[in-house]
C-alpha cells in the first residue's frame, strides 16, 4: 500500500528516511526504470533494455539487475553498493506532484536514518539531494518517454530473447524485454539519422547496443550464485 | 489486346462494401500507380443494414492486412473481445444445459485427438473444459489478453463484437483516407450492358457514368447487380433451417463498470434462439424465430423476458430475415458479396467472415483480363457452394441433437430436414469423431473439425470409443490435457477482465509490437 503526502514541513519536520541500500527498503529490483540522461552511468554496468508497463503496456527503459523476479544481483546485504544506482531506486520514497516533492509515507524506508530537516526547520542536505535529483529525473522521464515513442514510430524497437543455461543444470528464459533492431537501424534513411543524431538520440540508442554487452556478465554473477 | 481488369466498382456501403474494397485495395497497392482502381458507389439515402456484431477470428489478419490499427478499433467501433459462444438450453432447455463452442482449438490439435480418449475417460467432464482453457476463462469473464500484448496478437485466440452500425463508417474512412479508395455517393439508375450480359458501366441519378471491368455487388438483399440485373436466382434454405424472423433491441447496462461477457451468449427458446452480444456501452439481444411456431406478440415476450427488468421501455425491432444464398456467386463480370450473396441467421456469426473469404478470393484471384475471369468465376463459384453449404450443415447441426420438446424442436430433427451430407456425417461420428477427416481437407474450411467436436460433445452426443485403438497415444493425450490445465490455471491468474481490459485499450492503446 501506499500513503503519499506533500512533504510539508510542519508535519515531517522529525521524519527520517533510511538512505542503505538492502532488500528490505525495496532495492531487490530486477529491472527498474532509467532515464536517457543516465543511460550512460548505467550501460556501463548493466543491460539497458525495454519492457512494458503492466499498468499501460507501454515501453519503457530499464536497466537489468538480475535475473529471477525480486532479485538484484549488484545487491549484497550489509556492504555498500559498489556500482551506479539508477536514480529510480536513489529516490526512494520520493515523488514528485507538480513542482512540489510528495513522500510514501508507508514506504519502508521511512522511519529512521537520515533526517529530512534540520534543526533550523530548513532542508537537510539529503533532502537537497533528493530536490537536485528530481531536477533531472522529473523532465528526464519526459524526455525518454520521447524517446521510446520516436523509436517504436521509427519501428526500431524488436523482441530480444534471452535463454541462459547455467551450471548447475537450470535454464532461464527471459520474456518481455525489447532492444534496439539493429537491422532497422542501420536500414533508416539519411535524414531520419541526422534527426535521431541531433536530438542526442543516436548516442542512446548505441549506448542501449553496447549495454547488451553486460548480459553476458549479468549471467555470470547469476552463475556464481546459484553455484554459493 | 484484351482488356486488362484494372477498374473495380463496387455497389453499396455497408459492412461488405467496404471490407471488399479494403482487401482488394490493400492487396492491389503497388498496382494503384499504374492506374488500377476501386471505386465504391454508396448511395446516401439507403441505411445500411448493420448485420452481424459477432465476427470470426479471420477479421485479425483481415483488418491487420488493410492496415487498420486495432486500438483504433476498439476506441471508434464500440469493439469488444469475442471467444466464442455459449450455447445455454440448446440441448435439455433445463436451467443447467449449456455448453461453449471456443475459439481456441482443443491442446495439441494438430498431434492428437483427444475425443477418443476424453470419451474413454468417461465424458462426464466438460468437453470444452478437458481439452482448452478458453470456456473457464469465459465463465470468469476474462480478455483473451493483456494491455502489454500487441495489437493483433492474442493469448487465447479472439474475435471481436462490434458495433456494426460504426464499423461501415470506420472502414470507410480507412479505405479512402489510406488505401486510396474511389468513394463516390451517388444512386445507380441504370445499367449499361454488353451484348454478352457484361456490365460495362452504371449511370448515376446524379449524372455521370462509372465504368468497369469487374463490379461487385454489395447491394444487400436488393442484390441489385446480380440478382435483378443479370438474374441469377434465389435458393432458400428454410427447409431445413426455419428461422425466418428476428426482433432485436439494444440493452443498457445497469451500471457502466457492470460486467462485460467476452462471448455471445446464445440461448435456446420455444421456436427459436436470442443472440446476447457485450459491446462496452450497451448489450445487443436479438431473438431469431420461426414465424410458423410462433407470433410476433410471443415472441417479444418471450424476448423481454429474457432480458428481464432491464427490457422496461425497450422497443424491439422487428427485421424479416431469408435464409438462403445465390444460386450463383460471379456472374459474367458480376460478383455478389455480403447480403447480395445471401444470409443466413447469425447463430455462428458466419456473415462477416464469408465477406472477408469472398474478398480475399476475388483479390487474391483477380483476373488479369474478361478472357480469364469465366475460369476464375467457376472456381470462385464452387468454393461458395462449398461454403454455403458446409455453414448450412454446421448451423443445422446444432437443431439435430436436441431433446427439447417444442415444436419447433421436434420439427428440426425430422429427419427430412437434414441435408443428406449431414447426415451421412452424423452416422460415421457414431464410430469415429471428427477431426482431420476427408470432410474437412479444404483449405480455409470455415468451420474446423474442432467446431464440429465442441458442438457434438457439447450436446452430449457419444461416439462409440475403441479403448485399443486408443493405446498409441494415450499417453500423449493425457500429456495435453495436463498441459491444458496447467494453462488453465495460469492464464486464470494472468488475464485481466474483458471490460477492464477493453476500457485500458482506449485509454492507453495496445502496442504494435
Amino acid at each position: 500500500m501506499t500513503n503519499i503526502a506533500l512533504l510539508d514541513i510542519k508535519a515531517h519536520r522529525d521524519l527520517c528516511v533510511e538512505t542503505g541500500v538492502s532488500a528490505r527498503f525495496g532495492d531487490a529490483k530486477r529491472f527498474v526504470p532509467v532515464i536517457v540522461g543516465e543511460f550512460v552511468h548505467v550501460a556501463a554496468h548493466y543491460p539497458i533494455l525495454l519492457s512494458k508497463d503492466a499498468e499501460t503496456g507501454g515501453f519503457f527503459c530499464g536497466a537489468m539487475l538480475g535475473i529471477d523476479e525480486d532479485e538484484n544481483l549488484f545487491l549484497t546485504e550489509g556492504q555498500p553498493f559498489e556500482t551506479y544506482r539508477p536514480l529510480s531506486l536513489q529516490r526512494g520514497p520520493f515523488f514528485t506532484s507538480g513542482s512540489d516533492i510528495a513522500i510514501d509515507l508507508d514506504h519502508p524506508r521511512v522511519g529512521g536514518g537520515q533526517a529530512l530537516f534540520d534543526v533550523e526547520g530548513q532542508p537537510s542536505l539529503y533532502l537537497k539531494s533528493i530536490m537536485n535529483l528530481f531536477r533531472d529525473l522529473k523532465p528526464g522521464l519526459d524526455q525518454t518517454r520521447v524517446f521510446v515513442e520516436t523509436l517504436l514510430s521509427l519501428k526500431l524497437i524488436e523482441p530480444i530473447d534471452i535463454s541462459l543455461a547455467f551450471d548447475d543444470g537450470s535454464r532461464r528464459r527471459l520474456e518481455d524485454l525489447y532492444t534496439v533492431n539493429q537491422e532497422a537501424l542501420n536500414a533508416l534513411p539519411d535524414d531520419k539519422v541526422v534527426e535521431l543524431f541531433r536530438r542526442g538520440y543516436l548516442r542512446a540508442i548505441y549506448l542501449m547496443i553496447a549495454s547488451l554487452k553486460q548480459l553476458p556478465m549479468l549471467a555470470q554473477k547469476k552463475n556464481a550464485r546459484l553455484a554459493r | 489486346m484484351v482488356k486488362p481488369v484494372s477498374n473495380v466498382v463496387i455497389v453499396g456501403g455497408g459492412t461488405a462494401g467496404w471490407l471488399t474494397a479494403g482487401v482488394i485495395a490493400a492487396r492491389h497497392q503497388g498496382r494503384m500507380k499504374s492506374g488500377f482502381t476501386v471505386t465504391l458507389i454508396e448511395s446516401p439515402d439507403i441505411k445500411i443494414i448493420g448485420v452481424g456484431e459477432g465476427t470470426w477470428p479471420t477479421l485479425r489478419s483481415t483488418l491487420e492486412k488493410m492496415g487498420v490499427s486495432e486500438t483504433d478499433l476498439f476506441r471508434h467501433c464500440d469493439a469488444a473481445f469475442k471467444q466464442g459462444a455459449r450455447f445455454a438450453r440448446w440441448t435439455t432447455g433445463a436451467d443447467d444445459d449449456g455448453y461453449y463452442h471456443p475459439l481456441m482449438l482443443p491442446q495439441g490439435f494438430h498431434q492428437v485427438n483427444l475425443v477418443p480418449h476424453w470419451l474413454e475417460d468417461g465424458g462426464s467432464r466438460s468437453f470444452c473444459d478437458s481439452v482448452t482453457p478458453q470456456g473457464a476463462l469465459c465463465d470468469d469473464g476474462l480478455a483473451p489478453k493483456t494491455i502489454a500484448t500487441p495489437e493483433y496478437q492474442a493469448m487465447a485466440n479472439y474475435a471481436y463484437h462490434l458495433d456494426a452500425g460504426k464499423f461501415a463508417p470506420f472502414l470507410q474512412k480507412h479505405c479512402t483516407e489510406k488505401l486510396g479508395v474511389r468513394h463516390v455517393l451517388a444512386d445507380v439508375q441504370g445499367v449499361k450492358q454488353a451484348e454478352n450480359g457484361d456490365i460495362e458501366s452504371l449511370s448515376l441519378k446524379q449524372g455521370g457514368e462509372i465504368a468497369g471491368e469487374l463490379f461487385i455487388d454489395c447491394t444487400g438483399f436488393a442484390s441489385l447487380l446480380l440478382g435483378k440485373t443479370l438474374g441469377v436466382g434465389f435458393k432458400s434454405c428454410s427447409d431445413i433451417l426455419f428461422c425466418d424472423t428476428a426482433m432485436a433491441v439494444q440493452v443498457p447496462y445497469p451500471t457502466p463498470d457492470d460486467a462485460m461477457a467476452s462471448h455471445t451468449i446464445s440461448t435456446a427458446h420455444s421456436a427459436g434462439w436470442t443472440w446476447d452480444i457485450g459491446l462496452p456501452t450497451r448489450r445487443g439481444v436479438g431473438y431469431v424465430y420461426s414465424s410458423r411456431h410462433i407470433s410476433d406478440d410471443e415472441a417479444a415476450d418471450e424476448l423481454m423476458r429474457y432480458i428481464g427488468p432491464q427490457a422496461k421501455g425497450l422497443t424491439p425491432r422487428k427485421i424479416p430475415i431469408r435464409g438462403g444464398y445465390r444460386e450463383t456467386f460471379w456472374k459474367n463480370n458480376v460478383v455478389a458479396v455480403g447480403l447480395a450473396s445471401g444470409f443466413l441467421e447469425p447463430l455462428e456469426s458466419s456473415a462477416i467472415v464469408l465477406v472477408e473469404l469472398s474478398a480475399k478470393l476475388i483479390a487474391e484471384q483477380m483476373p488479369a483480363n474478361r478472357e480469364v475471369m469465366d475460369i476464375v468465376a467457376r472456381r470462385f463459384n464452387e468454393v461458395n457452394h462449398y461454403r454455403w453449404g458446409r455453414i448450412i450443415d454446421f448451423l443445422k447441426l446444432h437443431y439435430v441433437l436436441t431433446q427439447r420438446p417444442e415444436k419447433f424442436w421436434r420439427d428440426n430433427t425430422d429427419p427430412a430436414t437434414v441435408p443428406d451430407r449431414l447426415k451421412d456425417l452424423l452416422k460415421l461420428w457414431k464410430y469415429q469423431p471428427p477431426w482431420f477427416l476427408e470432410e474437412f481437407d479444404r483449405l480455409e474450411e470455415v468451420f474446423p473439425a474442432a467446431s464440429y467436436q465442441y458442438v457434438l460433445y457439447g450436446m452430449g452426443f457419444r461416439t462409440a470409443v475403441d479403448g485399443d485403438d486408443n493405446d498409441q497415444t494415450r499417453s500423449l493425450a493425457r500429456q495435453q490435457m495436463q498441459e491444458n490445465a496447467a494453462m488453465t490455471q495460469k492464464m486464470r491468474k494472468q488475464l485481466p477482465k474483458n471490460r477492464d481490459l477493453v476500457r485500458k485499450i482506449q485509454e492507453y492503446g495496445l502496442q504494435p509490437i
